[in-house]
């Protein structure tokens, strides 16, 4: 009876992963089986044409990359000055523990919730109207959890010894965070800011109404009334619009892109990381 | 090893009350007076008293649980890493308590440096470890550098085995090797008393003769707080020593002698039964 218990344990875990597995396969087979024959050379390197029945998605991607820049941008010094306080200037468990909880309350926040609050506060309040920076800000902001945890946990693994070490040689607290902490729990920062870049490239909901516009932008030129094209917002537009079958093949050719570059972002996260982390113990 | 042997055996045993320094009339370098330190309400030490004159190696022994670790921490003032520690009483370095709010406790740990029971390398060539501390305090020019690497090496007797491969990583060094690459980053910030905590006992027999023997160099100018559970190691190499021991879990200071009164007298030996058998 309990081995019987055992082994359907086994299999109904088993089958989960395979099912989990398996789903991720089905995402990636079909879009990599629609896509890859809309992505060419052209396709890559021209601009949108035809409300998106043509041409290619060179600006979509670039403007994807500008608000993925923008956002790590933001992203890094507010996780840097979370993490620090949350490791080293709170001295009581306790509001260590209640800023984290803030931390993971942001990460619960409806995506569009702070595409509401840009919105307001930066579309119309601050009068910026489209503007790449909003994207960037908020996407930093939406990223900022992910970071602020993955680097947290290497600031806490660090051994407590190696600070007393420093302390004994008479290194003050910010001699210790620039030489110690810092450097030592970079891997965390580098690994939580690859992590939630992949998740922001994906998101729609913040730039719909702040940062991206379907056609019409190529670089931005400043601030205010400044909007980029970007990949999901493209994706998005095309599906409402998908029965055009020329429309469609350009669809899944722009979620193919999406998916390779969430996917390279993951891919690069992970010699990066073996490359730090190899540094941090063999040197 | 050959222990130098001064005129120790004409120096009487001093009072468990001492707060004196009555060895040789020589200066006090530093001066512990009924220190207590707590956790809550609990007692870790009590009322120590311990008087330690410049230039020798001064032995703390005692069973584990004596407050010998936290005696030390709280000279340099380590303890104040963690809150919860309160300390009470006074420790006097060269007459200017080390806890009034004159002293900045990062300048007080340069001056009193630290080795810990396990070698702290931090993840950076062989060079950096050494420069670690003193980049901080001063400016250094670039041939400075090279100049103060093969000093503090060199007094912490490890320069020939590495003086080829200085920008290599220091985690490749041998565990007895990264102890005197930490000696080497103390020795190099010129601190003048020197904590160690149990710094051989993760080491092998090697590594042990090597650091024992760098001791007898290093207090010409350096006075050294050795804390030891080896007693045999403090029979070799200390001039004076203090026994700690736990009385209802709080540490008190059982004996403070020079080292040869201190281990024919009569009060010790029982200490130090009980100390070979934990």
């Amino acid at each position: 009876m309990r081995r019987l218990f055992d082994r359907s344990l086994t299999f109904l875990s088993a089958a989960c992963a395979i099912v989990c597995v398996g789903f991720l396969l089905l995402i990636v087979g079909a879009v990599a089986w629609r896509g890859v024959g809309a992505v060419s050379w052209t396709f890559l390197t021209d601009q949108i044409r035809v409300v998106g029945a043509s041409g290619g998605i060179f600006y979509n991607i670039i403007g994807t990359l500008i608000l993925m820049v923008t956002a790590l941008a933001v992203s890094a010094p507010l996780a840097f000055g979370v993490a620090l306080t949350h490791g080293v200037y709170l001295k009581t468990s306790r509001s260590q523990k209640r800023l984290m909880m803030w931390i993971y309350v942001l990460n619960g926040v409806p995506s569009i919730l702070l595409g509401i609050l840009g919105l307001m506060v930066f579309v119309l309040f601050l009068g910026w109207g489209k503007s790449w920076l909003t994207g960037g800000l908020l996407l930093g902001l939406m990223m900022l959890p992910t970071v602020v945890v993955s680097l947290s946990e290497r600031i806490q693994a660090l051994p407590k010894s190696t600070i007393e070490a420093a302390t004994g040689l008479g290194l003050n607290q910010s001699q210790i965070v620039w030489s110690v902490i810092l450097p030592q729990s970079f891997g965390g920062w580098v690994s939580g800011s690859l992590l939630g870049m992949a998740r922001a490239a994906g998101e729609t909901a913040p730039i719909m109404f702040t940062a991206t516009i379907f056609a019409g932008a190529t670089l931005p030129h400043g601030i205010r009334e400044s909007p980029v094209l970007s990949l999901p917002y493209h994706i998005f537009i095309l599906a409402q619009d998908s029965f055009d079958p020329a429309v469609g093949a350009k669809l899944w050719g722009a979620a193919f892109v999406l998916l390779l570059l969430v996917f390279l972002l993951s891919l690069a996260s992970i010699p990066l990381r073996l490359k730090i982390h190899e540094q941090a113990h063999h040197g | 090893m050959n222990k130098p042997t001064m005129d120790k055996k004409t120096i009487p045993l001093p009072s468990s009350e001492d707060g004196v320094c009555n060895k040789n009339n020589e200066p006090c370098l530093l001066e512990i007076e009924k220190l207590s330190v707590h956790v809550g309400k609990r007692a870790i030490l009590r009322d120590v008293s311990l008087s330690i004159t410049e230039r020798q190696i001064f032995g703390i022994v005692g069973p584990s649980g004596s407050g010998k670790s936290t005696l030390l921490r709280a000279i340099n003032r380590l303890l104040d890493l963690q809150p919860v520690f309160q300390v009470k009483g006074s420790i006097r370095l060269r007459g200017e308590d080390v806890y009034s709010a004159k002293i900045d406790p990062d300048d007080l740990r340069t001056r009193i440096g630290m080795l810990f029971q396990q070698p702290v390398v931090f993840p950076a060539s062989i060079e950096a470890n050494v420069l670690f501390g003193l980049r901080h305090h001063r400016k250094l020019r670039r041939l400075e550098n090279a100049e103060e690497v093969e000093s503090a090496l060199r007094r912490a007797s490890l320069w020939d085995e590495v003086k080829d491969r200085l920008r290599d990583s220091a985690l490749r060094l041998s565990v007895g090797q990264q102890q005197r690459l930490c000696l080497a980053r103390t020795l190099a910030v010129n601190s003048e008393i020197i904590l160690m905590d149990e710094p051989t006992s993760a080491l092998d027999a090697r590594s042990t003769d090597a650091i024992e023997s760098l001791l007898f160099d290093l207090k010409r100018d350096h006075t050294i707080v050795l804390v030891t559970h080896n007693l045999n190691q403090a029979r070799r190499v200390t001039d004076w020593v203090a026994c700690l021991c736990p009385e209802q879990g709080e540490g008190r200071l059982l004996e403070s002698a020079c080292c040869d009164a201190f281990f024919s007298s009569e009060a010790c030996l029982k200490v130090f039964e009980k100390l070979e058998d934990s």
